[in-house]
């Protein structure tokens, strides 16, 4: 610039230049002078301003490019996103995967003295959320006050639409809103929220606090014993089995035997806690929990483990099974009578009542209530939930008492406290309370021997021949070894026994030489169809789904599949009586 | 050439002015346009759909429009420029009157194929307008303040009109152009001061014009940081990007922040950003450096001109590209709050091109016509 420039001021163009501008005649060399270089000096600083702001923003660009800058010194990722402060912690399976969650649901309020045309606002509003009347919305909008709710937890369209409306005297309030990913499938377990985000029920109001605790520490989620895989299987077969048998309703539970936690628990019917309104109460009810049911043979697994516990019986020892036994105006009979002597393992593996019932007389109503006790049957099972079921036992504790109890009948616990007993009878006897959370694997899982290991041991092998040559053939699977028990209870109906409304049963654990995990299936009031030859017993209904379930689970457990003819767990299992080894008759 | 013979030709014939064309600055006007079209190749994923093609069809119009004007003789567009000025204003209040009843909140007059900006227009005309008035005022008039008062009588009416609208960019550029000018022209400094002054005492009057968006804007300018997904997203997505470029930048088509649409409507005030974070430090600065020739090509151009009319048109169409560049430039990397002022010759758009190029023209013409002498009265003769 400069050069040209510097030619054009000498070139001569500018005394015309100058001269154009005079008025008149040019006076003298001086008065020309002045205004050339007061031009000149402007140019210059009107050049030298140009630089300048040039040389800002260069350095800017390398300021922003090489040194970083004041702002690009925060991490990029942090940019985008604002940090979102919930509420309420997150709930993961142990595994990690997410159960519950909060998402911010904005509630819409409108403040009445700011509103300009209610009747505007009610039509302008009715079109972004059409399910409200337009008279309620008046009505809310010329209330007194100055707040009132108008919805509660708007979806984000909802919210842009409603923002976009500019209505005054209407506002937001920042909400959340739990949210179930699994929708219906943990609906029981976790229960759900109200509109506060306050649990109302299951997890979610157990531990309600320990959620909401405003510390720093609640941004950890709560990480629970449930296996969002096992719990699907169990959900998945005992809603197929529901729909084959037309049953009314139906229990699972999946326990780790050894420490107590729950891995999966289904109650159906079930609902959709994203939307727990919709369904009715008895949708609500917790069957696995809540729920007391005579629970029947199953609880033979009791009576049989206790008889030999205490010694009064041995497995070559036997009972008169002939005849039903008479008592207060009762029959004991057996509902697959063989109508003979019968050892132990036979009145256990063919379910006898009366053998049962028998072996419990000789235990005795005193030796038997303080076993029962031991095993958790007599009160509430000790587990994060608010729908614990209290168990129902006999006022007057009586001798029919003690023989009906043998079998099952005359009390009433939840499926959780079952499995829970029966986790204990197979475990080696130690009995843990059941939890819904995941333990810390190096702390110690303390527990009360209730058993004998030796007990158990044998317990193992009676179970297992229930499911290779007794009542619950159906249940076995190929590798795994099952050992389990059916019940198949009638139920108590208006102070009477239904003959034709059952509740079908069955409990086992996998694998019998070593158990990891028990399984619980239960049916309320089956209906038998063609698959099964009409029959809706334990057997042929909740057998099958608790075999089903395992041949899903085993696998995903990690549990390793083992060759049962050449197995070394397989002689632990094997029963000898009177010197004959599994001398059964076939069933 | 002897200087009376000069004066005794009229007029100059059409193939000698052609002749006279400064081709360098043809070529100066040209590379950051190509750089432009590359840029909105890039901006639209590596097409040359939506953007790119019709870019070139203006740049083409742009082009012919520049020759034509630069073509003209000096003196006509002088006697004009008082009239350009005076349809200029006249449109700029149709937009406002209109704009207000009839038009929404259009800034623009629909001409068919061109929509064109009276606030665009309005830059060049200010600055005609402006070299006309103080082409016929001597020094010594400038030490009275009455001659003072046309030329800011001519500033302060535009300001206002589009202040209203209100476009803060424009009402900017065409303040500070004017304030040059008044410098340039000579005026004496206390009154360029108090010109400078009077500028700052409107910021509070102009501020009861802005709209909440665009107080918002400023407000956010001061910290951005305060609201990242909002009114700051875009400067913060921008300085990110201008930092990822690097010295060499990521490539050709390979920006993410623009690709990955970070940053919307990149194609048109935020391209800059695009443009260092694909090309780095090197093209930014490159950039920077080619529109700085383009300007001391500029001033080089006025300062040849033997009319005080030429000098002073020349410097006023540098001053207002200068100021495109640097309220962009200085905006995208966050040194000023965001103003919607496009990055010149690159940013994609119509109304602002056709400014540029009739500005250009404007200095062709200074070039051209550089021996020119012209009466105060803008006759043809002494």
């Amino acid at each position: 610039m400069t050069d040209l420039a510097l030619r054009s001021w000498r070139s001569g163009a500018k005394p015309d230049y100058f001269a154009s501008r005079a008025r008149g005649p040019v006076l003298s060399e001086n008065r020309n002078r002045r205004p050339l270089e007061t031009a000149r000096t402007r140019l210059l600083v009107a050049g030298a301003v140009f630089a300048l702001c040039f040389a800002v923003l260069g350095s800017r660009i390398i300021d922003l490019s090489l040194l970083g800058g004041a702002d690009a010194n925060r991490p990029t990722a942090h940019a985008p996103t604002a940090t979102l402060t919930l509420a309420r912690a997150d709930i993961v399976d142990r595994n990690g995967t997410l159960l519950a969650t909060n998402l911010p649901a904005p509630s819409l309020y409108v403040d009445p003295t700011m509103v300009l045309d209610a009747e505007e606002a009610a039509d302008k509003l009715r079109a972004a959320l059409p399910e409200l009347d337009r008279d309620t919305i008046i009505q809310r909008a010329t209330a007194g006050g100055r707040f009132v709710w108008i919805k509660r937890n708007l979806t984000p369209n909802q919210h842009y639409e409603i923002n976009r409306l500019g209505l005054p005297g209407f506002g937001f309030v920042r909400e959340e809103r739990r949210v179930y990913p699994h929708g219906p499938l943990f609906a029981h377990a976790l229960g759900f929220t109200g509109v506060d985000n306050h649990g109302l029920s299951g997890l979610e109001k157990a531990i309600d606090e320990a959620l909401s605790d405003p510390t720093e520490a609640r941004r950890a989620p709560v990480a629970l014993s449930f296996d969002v895989r096992v719990q699907h299987a169990l959900h998945d077969e005992l809603s197929a089995a529901v729909a084959d048998f037309r049953a009314k309703g139906a229990a699972g539970i999946v326990l780790d035997v050894d420490t107590g936690e729950v891995l999966a628990m289904v109650s159906l019917p079930d609902f959709d806690p994203n939307a727990p309104t919709l369904n009715t109460a008895a949708a609500h009810f917790n069957r696995a929990s809540l729920g007391v049911y005579e629970l029947g043979s199953t609880f033979k697994t009791f009576t049989t483990a206790m008889a030999l516990d205490y010694g009064v019986v041995g497995l070559n020892d036997g009972y008169d099974a002939t005849k039903p036994i008479r008592i207060a105006g009762y029959a004991i009979r057996d509902d697959h009578p063989k109508n003979r002597w019968l050892s132990v393992p036979e009145i256990f593996v063919y379910s006898s009542n009366i053998g049962a019932a028998k072996m419990a007389a000789d235990v005795g109503t005193t030796r038997q209530r303080a076993f029962l006790d031991k095993l958790g049957m007599f009160a509430p099972i000790a587990i994060e939930l608010p729908e614990t079921g209290r168990p129902l036992t006999p006022k007057h504790w009586r001798e029919i008492n003690t023989l009906t109890v043998a079998f099952g009948h005359g009390i009433a616990v939840t499926p959780l406290h079952l499995i829970d007993g029966f986790a204990t009878i197979v475990n080696g006897g130690i009995r843990r309370a059941p939890t819904l959370l995941k333990r810390d694997l190096d702390a110690p899982t303390d527990g009360t021997q209730v058993i004998r290991p030796e007990t158990s041991a044998i317990m193992r092998r009676l179970l297992h021949l229930v499911v290779t040559d007794g009542t619950g053939k159906q249940a076995a699977v190929a590798g795994y070894l099952v050992g389990g028990k059916t019940g198949t209870a009638e139920k108590a109906v208006n102070g009477r026994y239904k003959n034709n409304a059952l509740l079908s049963t069955f409990v086992a654990a996998f694998p019998m030489n070593a158990p990891r995990y028990a399984v619980l299936a239960m049916l309320d009031e089956p209906r038998g169809n063609e698959s099964t030859f009409g029959f809706a017993g334990a057997g042929w209904t909740a057998a099958p789904v608790v075999g089903r379930v395992i041949s899903r689970i085993a696998p995903l457990l990690g549990v390793e599949p083992v060759n049962e003819e050449i197995a070394p767990g397989r002689n632990d299992l094997v029963v000898h009586i009177n010197g004959r080894s599994r001398q059964l008759a076939s069933f | 050439m002897p200087r009376t013979l000069e004066l005794n030709r009229p007029q100059m014939g059409l193939l000698e002015k052609a002749l006279r064309i400064n081709w360098m600055l043809v070529l100066l006007i040209c590379v950051p346009a190509a750089i432009g079209v590359a840029m909105l190749y890039s901006a639209a994923g590596g097409d040359l759909q939506p953007w790119a093609s019709r870019q070139i069809i203006r740049f083409g119009i742009g082009a012919a429009l520049m020759f034509i004007v630069a073509l003209v003789d000096i003196r006509s567009w002088m006697r004009a420029s008082y009239v350009i000025y005076a349809l200029a204003l006249v449109l700029l209040a149709g937009v406002e009157v209109l704009g207000a009843t009839v038009m929404g909140a259009q800034r623009w007059v629909d001409l068919g194929v061109l929509q064109l900006q009276p606030s665009e227009i309005m830059k060049v005309a200010l600055v005609m307008a402006l070299a006309r008035y103080f082409h016929g005022v001597t020094l010594e008039d400038m030490r009275r303040v009455t001659v003072l008062i046309p030329p800011i009588l001519l500033i302060l009416a535009p300001v206002g009109l589009v202040l209203r609208q209100p476009d803060l960019g424009t009402a900017a550029l065409l303040a500070i152009s004017g304030t040059a000018m008044l410098f340039l022209a000579g005026v004496r400094l206390w009154t360029v001061g108090l010109a400078i002054g009077g500028l700052l005492a409107a910021v509070p009057i102009a501020w009861q014009f802005l709209h909440e968006y665009q107080k918002t804007r400023i407000l956010t300018f001061l910290d951005p940081e305060t609201d990242p997904l909002g009114a700051g997203y875009h400067i913060l997505q921008s300085k990110i990007a201008l930092g990822s470029g690097g010295i060499f930048g990521k490539g050709f088509l390979q920006g993410t922040q623009s690709h990955l649409n970070f940053l919307p409507e990149k194609q048109t005030d935020f391209i800059f950003t695009m443009l260092a974070e694909e090309q780095g430090l090197v093209g930014g600065l490159g950039l920077l450096v080619l529109y700085l020739a383009l300007i001391v090509y500029g001033i080089a151009i006025s300062l040849r001109s033997a009319s005080a009319f030429g000098r002073l048109l020349g410097m006023g169409v540098v001053t207002t590209f200068f100021l495109y560049v640097f309220i962009n430039v200085a905006m995208v990397m966050g040194v000023i709050p965001v103003v919607g002022v496009p990055l010149p010759l690159i940013s994609y758009g119509g109304s602002a091109m056709l400014t540029l190029m009739f500005g250009f023209g404007l200095l062709l013409n200074i070039h051209i016509h550089y021996d020119v002498h012209i009466g105060r009265r803008a006759s043809l003769r002494e």
